[in-house]
Formats: structure tokens, sequence, C-alpha cells
């Protein structure tokens, strides 16, 4: 036994001294999540930084779902990274720790960009996301079901009920799947010509017929076996679409890459339109953190990074939308589906695109939305005005005062 | 009497086969391809059996180093935790000295607080230490747990001091007392907190989430999370390497499970 104690005790003081040391020649750390790819695209690109100039920068994978606790509890612990990839929520809740960035690129060759309190950009935008719609062909043939094959045609949301009813055998579970995030449910809403916000973030329209009606369509769809109810509730929409089993899947272009592998035929198809065509914007960014100590280093790859030519390579590997204004992005085998979702973006009024924005003004606005399109979707609520009714007050509650 | 037993058994074949099936289905499911394993007609077996997702799931990490660092980090945190709650129980439990009850009730205190409440200013601790992203981070924390101090106390409490002060009479010094007396005799208490320790740190996520930065010292728990992303989670990858991750346990109990089983029914000392 004494023996054993030697042993755990000199252990733990080798341990312990192995544990000093460190310094500002240790490598960046950039954290980092990964959906598909993109990680492997941006591993890629690290490698070509340190090859050009001799800086290391370590790529720290953070599971997504604690992806904000990790980032918090490292910046009020003192250990900033000096590199994260960040969404629009991240930028929000930490833009107090983030590097201005306007001296850093030239932000003006840049669209969804993010600002701090002080109207300083903090981001350099990665990539843009927009909606679109998933088709099994396979499925689709086989059902007569028409869909939209030319360059103008879109559908709407009746023509593609109709249509996407015949769906119903054996092998069908339920016609389609819809992503559980507000992202994919609020292009609903734009459609139909509704915005949450005017300019003072006070007044809304969210509670006009034509928003009743848009949000009794979504809850009928689910209520009815139209959408499966669990798919959105668990967010495992993409999975489901995988088994060949659903006709559709409203969701955006990164799974444009994850479908590579199915076992059946299925393109890109725009989203039914309502009084109008629309889609939101989402995105991914880079940001660099005050306290990390190596503040100028990261500000060095973000301004490298935002060169054309890196940018385009990260942005075309994935492959992603471009934020970059005027990029000309190969999208290889993808372009076909690709065109789908640029078409989208630019059928979409700036109208639109700018009542979206407001949540970085807004922190509480998405996880509101969010809850509320749950709500909608779960079954537990019948009166569609009801639930909007609520919406309203809740949004105008979090929404900075006069 | 027979009748009893073979109630029993059945009763007790019952319990295991409903503890069971989740493991099973577990592994059954990790032999299934990602459009089985979301069919809206889900079978217990796979159809086509495919190692697949173990492939896929090993070729995206360095999975030999993560089962790895999370043993070394388990094993570790293990012994040391047998060493210090041990002889920590024992001071609590044998040793009257002024404050022994307020010591005891504040190191029971800290179970009130849960990791969350004090993740930042155990951070901060570590960053004084230089320990942050060191494998030391992840093991000396955990070796004084508070349960195991209570478990340790409580066992050793059971012993007759007669035992120890017979051992005096005879001339034996503190440290042989210990080592040869109270040892052997808390055999089953120590198999309970080993196995106890064993499982915590193993399965443990929070902590090496917020102390780990380098990926090289992931551990197995960290790297599996991994697999989910914004728009979803790779169930087919999470379910193999979940699988993996079950074998340690399963061996660790293995070994331990006849002192498991007596230290836990056992609440008075034998013979």
């Amino acid at each position: 036994m004494k023996k054993l104690l030697l042993v755990v005790a000199a252990f733990v003081l080798v341990l312990g001294l192995s544990a000093c040391g460190g310094g500002n020649d240790e490598p960046l750390q950039m954290l980092w999540w990964s959906d598909g790819t993109e990680g492997d695209v941006m591993q890629g690109l690290l490698d070509q930084y340190l090859e050009e100039t001799g800086v290391e920068i370590e790529l720290v994978l953070v599971p997504y779902n604690d992806y904000e606790t990790n980032l918090a509890t490292r910046i009020s612990g003192g250990e900033a990274p000096a590199l994260a990839r960040v969404t629009e929520g991240h930028l929000n809740n930490f833009k107090a720790n983030i590097l201005p960035l306007d001296d850093v690129y030239t932000t003006s060759g840049y669209t969804n960009l993010f600002f701090n309190d002080d109207g300083e950009v903090i981001s350099l935008p990665m990539d843009v996301t927009a909606n679109g719609m998933f088709v099994n062909l396979d499925l689709l043939d086989k059902y007569e079901v028409n869909y939209p094959t030319g360059d103008d045609e879109v559908w709407t949301w009746a023509e593609f009920e109709a249509e996407m009813s015949k769906l119903d055998g054996d092998d069908v579970t339920t016609p389609g799947v819809f992503d559980g995030k507000a992202h994919r449910f609020m292009p609903l809403m734009y459609q139909a010509g509704i915005t949450i916000w005017d300019e003072a973030y006070t007044t809304s329209n969210l509670t006009s017929q034509a928003a009743v009606d848009t949000v009794e369509m979504f809850m009928r769809f689910f209520e009815e076996g139209f959408l499966d109810r669990n798919a959105y509730l668990e967010n495992n929409a993409a999975n489901l679409f995988k088994t060949g089993n659903y006709g559709f899947h409203i969701s955006g272009n990164w799974n444009v890459s994850g479908y590579q592998d199915l076992t059946f035929d299925w393109t890109v198809v725009p989203m039914p339109q309502g009084a109008n065509r629309a889609t939101i914007l989402g995105g991914k960014s880079l940001a660099a953190f005050d306290g990390s100590g190596q503040e100028d280093e990261a500000q060095d790859f973000i301004a490298w990074m935002a060169e054309a030519e890196q940018h385009d390579t990260y942005t075309g590997s994935v492959p992603y939308l471009t934020p970059r204004l005027g990029a000309v992005v190969d999208y290889g085998d993808f372009t076909e589906e690709y065109s789908v979702f640029l078409d989208e973006i630019a059928a979409t009024d700036a109208a639109y695109v700018q009542d979206w924005l407001a949540q970085v003004m807004i922190p509480g606005m998405y996880p509101i939305i969010n809850q509320f399109a749950e709500d909608a979707a779960s079954g537990n609520f019948d009166s569609a005005l009801e639930l909007l009714t609520q919406l309203e007050a809740d949004l105008k509650e979090a929404a900075p005062a006069e | 009497m027979k009748k009893g037993v073979v109630r029993n058994t059945i009763i007790a074949f019952i319990i295991v086969v409903i503890f069971l099936v989740p493991v099973i289905y577990i592994i059954a499911s990790s032999f299934k391809s990602s459009v089985e394993l979301f069919s809206s007609e889900p079978t217990f077996f796979p159809k086509d059996w495919t190692i697949k997702n173990y492939v896929e799931a090993l070729a995206r990490g360095n999975f030999a180093r993560f089962i790895w660092n999370s043993l070394f980090v388990s094993v570790t945190s293990t012994a040391l935790a047998v060493v210090i709650n041990t002889m920590s129980g024992y001071a609590l439990a044998k040793f009257k000295f002024k404050g022994s009850t307020v010591i005891m009730m504040v190191i029971l205190s800290t179970i009130m607080l849960p990791l969350e409440v004090i993740m930042v200013p155990i951070f901060s601790v570590l960053r004084f230490f230089h320990l942050y992203n060191t494998f030391t981070a992840l093991i000396v924390p955990a070796a004084a747990t508070p349960t195991g101090i209570f478990l340790m106390r409580q066992y050793l409490v059971t012993i007759p001091d007669e035992l120890m002060e017979s051992a005096r009479i005879d001339g034996a010094g503190e440290w042989k007392i210990f080592t040869r007396i109270i040892l052997p005799n808390v055999k089953p208490a120590i198999a309970t907190l080993a196995i106890f320790s064993f499982m915590w740190r193993w399965n443990d996520y929070i902590w090496p989430l917020i102390a780990i930065s380098d990926p090289d010292k992931y551990t197995l728990q960290l790297a599996i999370a991994n697999f989910t992303g914004e728009y979803g989670s790779d169930y087919s990858s999470i379910i193999a390497m979940s699988a993996i991750s079950m074998i340690p346990m399963l061996v660790i109990f293995l070994i331990f499970q006849r002192q498991f089983v007596q230290g836990t029914v056992q609440s008075g000392m034998k013979g």
C-alpha cells in the first residue's frame, strides 16, 4: 500500500509539473463545429496558412450543443480563444468580447455583416445559407407528382399541397419533412408579406389575417400528417429524408453536400410561394476575440482569410453560398442545385432581409420565434391567432426600449 | 421454499431482460445502416448487418487516442480517489478531533452545488495553477468527492474501535493500523467507490468540455459529442462509438462485481 501511495504521489507530481509552461508562442486556437466537410476544408486552409506564414492555428472541435457554454466559460475564465466560428446568436451574445474588424479587411466586399453596439463590423462572413426544398425524385415519379422544373416556375402553397398529397402509399411515411428551425419557418411569413417590425421595433403585422392564414396552414400540415411532426420537434428531418420514405425536405443549401450518397435520385426546387417569394439568409462567420493574448495574430489570419482566393476556396470546396460580393464560385457538380438557392436570394425583397436582421439588435428575437414555431407544430395549441398574439407580445417585450 | 426461489428467479430474470434490452438494442442498432436506423418500420435487429458505422466513425477522428485518454484519466483518477477518499473517510470516522462534525457537514454540503454553478470558479482555479488544458485538470479535481468521502466514512464507522485499540496495544503504528487492519476490512467499500469513480470519470462530459481545449487530449465522450452539428446529429456514428464506450465499464464491473455487491448490500462488518 505504501508503495502504491508513493507511485500515485510521484505520478501527480509529474502531471503537475508537466502542466506548467506555455506562452504566446503556442498555436492560436480556433473554436469550430462541423456539420459536414467544412472542418476538413478549413484545416486545409490552416495548413496552407502555416506554410505561408509560419503561424500555427489549431482547429478545436467543440460539440455544437455545448458550443456556447464552452465559449462563455473560456471568456469569463480568461481563456478566450483567438478565433471562433460563430452564428448570429453567438455574435449577439458575445459582441462585447469580439474585436472590431473594420480596419482588418475590406468589409464593403461582403454581405451578411454583423455589427457591435458602436456600429463596428465584428465578423468575417464565411458563408450564407438560403432555404430550398429537396425532393425525392424516385417517389415523385412513382406517384406522378408534378414539380417545378423550369427557371421561373414556382409552386404556390396550394399547388404544392395538392401535388404532394398524391404521396400516400405504404412506402411513404408522410409526404414531407420540415427542418425544425425558425430560419425555415419565417420564410412562410415573409412570403405572405408579413414583417415583424417597423423601424422603431414597436409594431408588427403579426396578427393580420395573412399571418393567421399562414400559421393555420403550417399547423394544419402537421395536424393532417402532411408534415412529420416529430421530425420538426426533434430537428431530425435530414436523417428521416435519407430513408427515402419522404417526398420532400424543406431545408437549406448545406444539405446539398450531405445528400451526395443517397440511394435515390433527388433535386432541389424553390420553396412554394405565397404573395411573393422570400428566403432567409443565415450563415456562419469568423470572429476574433479580445483577451486571447493573440489578438494581432488572429486579426492577421482574418485579413488573410478575407482575401478572394482563400475565401472562394472555402466556399467552393464545401460548397457553400458565398457572402463575398461579386465572387464567382465554382460549385462543380452542384452548380444546378446552387442556382436554385441563388435565385431564391435574388427573388427576396430586401425589406424582409432587413426585418430578419433585427435580431442583431434583439438577442431574444430568434429564440422567441423558434419557440413559437415549435408550439405551432406541436399540436398542443388550437388557435393560430392566440399564438400570434402571444408572439407579438413576447417580441415587443424583447425589443429595445424606445 | 423452492417455490419462492423459482418465483424470485423469474422476477430477477424479467428485471435483467428489461435492463438489457436497451443495451442490446444499442449494440444491434450500431450495425444498422443509417437508412435502416431511421426507418419508419424499425426492427430490433438489423436486416442487413454492416460495420460501416464503425468504419466511418473511426475514420472521423483518432479514436484510439480518445479511448486511451479516457482510460488514462479514469484509471488515474479512480486510483487517486480511492486513496484520498479512504484516508479522509478514515480520519472522519475514527479520529475524534475538534470540528470533525463541522468538516463533514461542509464536505456534504458541497453535494448540493451542481457543477454548472461552480464551473467558472473552478475554471479560474485551474488557470491560476496553470492546469488548463492538461490531464491533471481532469484527474485532480475529481480525486476527492464528497460522495466518496461520505461512502467511506459510513462504512468505516461500522468497524469496531477495539480492532484499532488492540493493534495499538500490540505496538502497531498508525500507518500500519491503516494499511494492515483497516484497508483489508473495507475492500467491499473500496470496490464500490472504484466502480462509481471510474463510471463518473468515464462518462464525464461537461467538465472535460470546459477544461480541455487540445483535440489530442479529448476524452471519448467529448469526441462522441462532436458528431452533433448545428443542423443535426450523425446518429450512426454516435451509436457505434457509444457501443464501444460501454466495453470498459463492463470490464470494470466484471472485475469488481463480487465486492461491489457486498459493499452496497453490507451495512455492518462481518465476523
